[in-house]
C-alpha cells in the first residue's frame, strides 16, 4: 500500500492517507505528492498517519519537506491520528514544536475552518 | 598570526626548570590581578587566594623555555592575527583509520592536504568525555586515549598553530569531581550549585533566568548524605561549576595554563556567559562572568602573551560583543555569531538588505581584536545572535525553510512557557543548497543518539575520505578544493588584513558588497557575492561609492575591468564572488 490523496468535500483541505511504513523506499513519493500539491495551489494539507506504524528519517524529512511553502501561502501540513511512538519521534526531533497534531483526520480538516 | 621562524613546539619544556629564578609578576598586572579577586570575593578572599594564584603562575613559568622568553621580547600585540589566518574546525575523531589512531590520522592530512591553506588548527575537544561529543569532560589533563596521546597534539605544531577547548563552564556528571562532590567530599562539595529542595529558587526567580535549553535548570542526584538538586544549564550530564568558590577558578586558572604549556596558541572558552549564577539574576553574560575572562586575559598578557583568548557565547550580538571589553582587556577574539544566521537569510530570501546593514556598523574597538568570522559550526547555525536585527516572523520562516533541507530545529525555553529557535541543525551545505541536492546531513545518526545536534557530527573512513578528495564529481572534493583555493588567494592578500579598513557597501538587494583598503593604504579589494539565482549586470558608481580605482583585476579569475564614464560594470552569474583588486 502506498499513499492515497483525498478532498475534503467542499475541496479545501487535501488529506494524503500514508501506509503502515514511511521509509527511504517509499518517502520521495510522500515528498513528490507535497510538490504536486504545492505547485496546485493546494497549500492546506493534512498528512494522516493512523495506519502508519513506523517512519524512519527520510520519512520525517519528507513530511515537512514543503512546510515552508505551505506557511508561506497562509497554508500549513498538519498531522492527524500520530501513533505513541510515532509522537515520540516528533519530540525527539522537535518536529513537535512546529507541526500541529490532532487526533484524526477530522479534527485536522476541521481545524482549517479557525 | 605573527611570522616567525622559532618552533613553538620547543615553547615548553616537560619538566619544570626551579633551579631558574622565581617569577616575578609585574606590579601593574598584580594590581589588576588582586582589583578582579577583590571585585570576585572581598578584600579577604583576595588576601588569601591571591598567592596560590601566584604559585600557579610561577609553576607555569618555570615550564617555558628560553627559547619562548627570547621570541616573546619581539613578540607584537597588534600582529598578533593577519591575513594568513585560517582555522580548521575538526574533531579530533573525524577520520577513522583501520589500525591508526584518529589523531595520528589528522596529522598526516592536515600536513598533506591543508599545510599551505590553514595555519590554526581547532580540535574540537580531545579530552576524555561521556557525552556531547566532548563537552562533557570527565579529565581536563588528559587526551582521550582513543584518540591519541599528548604527543599527537605536539607533532600538530611543526605546521600550525592550535586552538583548544576550554571547557570551563561545567564537567561531566561522571567526573572524579563530581564523583567526589555524590560522595560528599568536603574538598568538593562547594564545586557545584547546589540546592536542597526545588523551593531554593522561586517561581520568580526561576523565569528570570535566560535558558539555553528547555529542560529543567537543576538536576537532582543521590549524595551519600541525600538528594540534591544540582544546576545544569545544559543537559544532566553538564554540571555547572561554581566559580563562587575560589578553589574553583584556582583549578581552572591551573588548567588553562596546562593547555598553554601543551601548544595551545589560541583557547576557546566554551559557554562562558553562563559561568557565574546569582539569583534574581538572568545568570547570562553577569559581569562576574566577564571579570573572570578579564582575569584570564591578565594572566595570560603576564606570562604567555602570544595566547589568544576566543570567547564562544551564542547570545544576542549586542550582548556577543561585550566579550571585547575595552579591547584590550577581554577576549581577542569573538565569535562572530550573527554571520551565520544573516549570510543563510540573504542566501534564503535572495536578498541581502539585513546582512548589508548590519555588516556597515560591525565596528573593533582595537588592532589587538577581531571577529571570528565563520558560517557553521560543529553545533549548527545559532539564530539568538540575529534576534534583534531579523525580524522574529523571518526567523520562523528560516526555521521553516530548514526543515525543508533535511535539516532540524533547537529550542530555548523563553521563561514564560514558550519555545524559540536557538540554533538549526543542519549541515552549512544542505542549507544553502537547492532542496533537491543531494544532502550532507546525518539525519539518522539523530535518531540513533537523540541529538538533533548530531545532524552535522558525522564520521569519515580515511577510505572514503581520500577517495573523495580525489574524485571531482563529489561534494567534499568540490567544497573542499573550492574553499582551498578561495582561502590560498586570500592569504596572500594584505587587504584581507583583520586591521585593513573596511567599507560596506549597498549596491543592490542581489549581492554583498564590501570594499577592503590595505593598511598602507597602496590597495584595495571589492568582493562581490551575488546571492540569487539570476545572473546580475551591475553598473558601480565608483565615485558614488569612493572608490578610488579605476583598472582592477578579479583575482579569482584574472580577468581585468575597466571603468568607463565612472561606471565599473559587471555581469555576475548566479551565485557568482568576484574579488576585485585595484591599486589606490
Amino acid at each position: 500500500m502506498s499513499f492515497l490523496v483525498e478532498e475534503t468535500r467542499d475541496n479545501r483541505v487535501q488529506i494524503i492517507r500514508c501506509p503502515k511504513r514511511i521509509d527511504i523506499t517509499i518517502s520521495s513519493d510522500l515528498r513528490d505528492i507535497l510538490s504536486n500539491l504545492i505547485e496546485q495551489g493546494k497549500y492546506e494539507i493534512v498528512i494522516d498517519l493512523t495506519q502508519t506504524q513506523y517512519v524512519d528519517s527520510s520519512g520525517l524529512g519528507a513530511i515537512v519537506s514543503r512546510i515552508a511553502a505551505a506557511r508561506s501561502n497562509k497554508g500549513d501540513v498538519r498531522i492527524a491520528g500520530p501513533r505513541k511512538n510515532v509522537k515520540e519521534l516528533f519530540q525527539l526531533t522537535h518536529l513537535n514544536q512546529i507541526l500541529k497534531m490532532y487526533d484524526n483526520v477530522e479534527a485536522a480538516s476541521l481545524s482549517y475552518e479557525r | 598570526m605573527t611570522k616567525n621562524k622559532i618552533s613553538r613546539k620547543q615553547f615548553h619544556r616537560l619538566d619544570p626548570d626551579y633551579e631558574r629564578p622565581l617569577y616575578q609578576l609585574p606590579n601593574k598586572i598584580k594590581a589588576r590581578i588582586i582589583k578582579k579577586l577583590r571585585f570576585l570575593y572581598g578584600e579577604q578572599g583576595a588576601e588569601i587566594w591571591f598567592p596560590e594564584l601566584e604559585r600557579i603562575m610561577s609553576v607555569y613559568y618555570a615550564h617555558k623555555t628560553e627559547h619562548m622568553i627570547a621570541w616573546e621580547k619581539t613578540y607584537k600585540a597588534a600582529e598578533r592575527f593577519s591575513e594568513k589566518d585560517a582555522i580548521l574546525i575538526t574533531y579530533g575523531d573525524l577520520i577513522r583509520g583501520k589500525r591508526e589512531k584518529p589523531l595520528e590520522l589528522m596529522v598526516d592530512l592536515c600536513k598533506t592536504y591543508l599545510k599551505d591553506a590553514f595555519n590554526v588548527l581547532h580540535i574540537l575537544p580531545f579530552f576524555p568525555y561521556s557525552s556531547d561529543r566532548g563537552f562533557a569532560v570527565l579529565d581536563f589533563k588528559e587526551v582521550d586515549p582513543q584518540l591519541g596521546t599528548w604527543e599527537d597534539i605536539l607533532n600538530l605544531k611543526d605546521d600550525f598553530q592550535l586552538m583548544f577547548d576550554g571547557v570551563f563552564n561545567h564537567v561531566s556528571s561522571k567526573s572524579r569531581w563530581f564523583q567526589e562532590f555524590l560522595n560528599q567530599n568536603p574538598d568538593y562539595i562547594d564545586f557545584f550549585t547546589v540546592f536542597s529542595t526545588k523551593e531554593g529558587i522561586s517561581p520568580d526567580h526561576l523565569k528570570l533566568i535566560t535558558r539555553p535549553r528547555t529542560s529543567e535548570v537543576l538536576t537532582q542526584f543521590k549524595t551519600l548524605y541525600g538528594p540534591r538538586l544540582v544546576w545544569t544549564t545544559f543537559s544532566q550530564d553538564q554540571i555547572d561549576l561554581n566559580y563562587k568558590n575560589p578553589r574553583v577558578l584556582l583549578k581552572m586558572v591551573e588548567i588553562l595554563l596546562t593547555y598553554v604549556r601543551r601548544g595551545a596558541d589560541i583557547i576557546r572558552l566554551d559557554a562562558v556567559t553562563y559561568l557565574w549564577e546569582e539569583l534574581g539574576t538572568s545568570c547570562a553574560h553577569l559581569d562576574q562572568s566577564h571579570v573572570i575572562i578579564k582575569l584570564f586575559r591578565d594572566i595570560l598578557d603576564a606570562v604567555a602573551p602570544h595566547v589568544a583568548l576566543i570567547t564562544e557565547t551564542n547570545v544576542m550580538h549586542k550582548d556577543n560583543i561585550r566579550y571585547f571589553g575595552n579591547g584590550r582587556d577581554e577576549a581577542q577574539m569573538v565569535y562572530n555569531f550573527a554571520l551565520p544566521p544573516l549570510v543563510l537569510h540573504a542566501f534564503q530570501t535572495a536578498n541581502t538588505t539585513t546582512l548589508t546593514q548590519w555588516a556597515k556598523n560591525l565596528g573593533i574597538n582595537s588592532d589587538t581584536t577581531t571577529y571570528f568570522n565563520f558560517l557553521d559550526s560543529h553545533d549548527g547555525i545559532g539564530v539568538t545572535a540575529a534576534r534583534g536585527i531579523l525580524p522574529d516572523e523571518e526567523i520562523e520562516m528560516m526555521a521553516l525553510r530548514v526543515l525543508e533541507h533535511g535539516g532540524y530545529i533547537s529550542y530555548k525555553d523563553n521563561g514564560d512557557g514558550t519555545m524559540s529557535p536557538y540554533e538549526f541543525n543542519i549541515t552549512w551545505y544542505s542549507a544553502i543548497n537547492r532542496e533537491d541536492a543531494k544532502e550532507e546531513n546525518d539525519a539518522e545518526a539523530v535518531i540513533e543518539q537523540k541529538h538533533t545536534r548530531s545532524i552535522n557530527r558525522t564520521t569519515l573512513s580515511k577510505k572514503y575520505l581520500l577517495s573523495a578528495l580525489d574524485d571531482p564529481d563529489s561534494n567534499i572534493y568540490q567544497v573542499a578544493s573550492g574553499l582551498i583555493r578561495l582561502i590560498r588567494k586570500r592569504i596572500k592578500e594584505k587587504s584581507f588584513h583583520p586591521n585593513a579598513a573596511q567599507r560596506v557597501l549597498s549596491i543592490t538587494e542581489k549581492v554583498f558588497a564590501v570594499l577592503r583598503t590595505s593598511r598602507d593604504n597602496s590597495e584595495c579589494i571589492l568582493a562581490v557575492t551575488n546571492v540569487s539565482n539570476a545572473r546580475q549586470e551591475l553598473a558601480i558608481d565608483l565615485k558614488q561609492c569612493e572608490i578610488e580605482f579605476d583598472n582592477c583585476i578579479d583575482i579569482l579569475t584574472n580577468k581585468t575591468f575597466t571603468a568607463k564614464e565612472g561606471k565599473l560594470r559587471l555581469i555576475l552569474a548566479p551565485y557568482d564572488i568576484v574579488w576585485l583588486k585595484g591599486n589606490v
